[in-house]
């Protein structure tokens, strides 16, 4: 390695700025836009991850991904109010997601209402439109509705479960490349 | 939600009616004909599989597209 490569990467990680220990930082840094680089980064890494995941646990590797989201899921909704009804909850839980996901309840024409009592089960539709998991897969060429899907399941479920004190269940109903559709089957 | 189908385009391949989870397309005259749109939850998944892309939609929400990388695209615009 020449010298003058060492000089050129010494002055790259070079600056005068003063660093304080006190002082916090108060917005991004660098900016959002020229972070692009990073996101992806990070969603070829995530990519990587569960799909050597998969190759070595097989279908274990969804009970994984699960109990990690629902670990995640009941952490954070943690310091959230608690809400007894569904609707109230889902609420909270779409400001919980807010900038990862984003969904809405969703209803088929010919059903009244949002909840849905059929065989016995009580459910509501539920439309991810944005979502992370989705562009993560997207960009590595994998399918949708494994391993990386069941994390933000598990979420879902555990913000739920948190929120409500009920227990909750998350299906996979369809998934398409611009919003999915899943079940949110209440106990 | 509107959804408009180019009969012209289509190939009457039914891959559309088979794929959507909510029934929203049926085949009639072996042309794909949208019978509940008000059922589309605009996951777009048949527009991904029409092999003859004849099918548009309106007054959908286009989910944010992260995975797109601008380098590539910029890179394409140059050869487009």
């Amino acid at each position: 390695m020449s010298a003058g490569y060492i000089d050129e990467l010494h002055e790259a990680f070079h600056s005068d700025l003063v660093y304080r220990s006190e002082e916090i930082p108060l917005e991004c840094s660098p900016r959002p836009k020229e972070m692009e680089q990073t996101l992806h980064g990070v969603m070829k890494l995530n990519g990587l991850v569960i799909r050597s995941l998969e190759e070595i646990a097989g279908r274990g590797a969804n009970a994984v991904t699960y109990r990690a989201g629902k670990k995640f899921g009941h952490e954070v909704a943690k310091y959230f109010q608690k809400r007894e009804d569904v609707e109230g909850a889902l609420h909270e839980l779409s400001d919980l997601l807010r900038g990862q996901y984003s969904f809405e309840v969703w209803k088929p024409e010919d059903k009244e209402t949002f909840i849905i009592e059929e065989n016995g089960e009580t459910f509501i539709y539920l439309v991810f439109h944005d979502c992370i998991v989705r562009q993560t897969l997207r960009r590595n060429g994998l399918d949708q509705g494994g391993p990386l899907c069941q994390t933000l399941f598990g979420y879902v479920v555990g913000a739920i479960e948190e929120i409500t004190g009920r227990k909750a269940k998350l299906e996979i109903v369809h998934t398409g490349p611009n919003a999915c559709l899943k079940k949110l089957v209440l106990k | 939600m509107e959804i408009h189908v180019d009969k012209d385009a289509c190939v009457g391949c039914g891959l559309c009616v088979k794929d959507c989870p909510m029934h929203v397309y049926e085949l009639q005259d072996n042309v794909s004909v949208a019978v509940r749109p008000n059922n589309c939850m605009g996951c777009l998944s048949c527009h991904e599989i029409c092999p003859a892309q004849a099918l548009e939609h309106r007054g959908i929400y286009a989910a944010r597209r992260h995975y797109i990388d601008i380098k590539v695209c910029e890179m394409l615009r140059k050869v487009v």
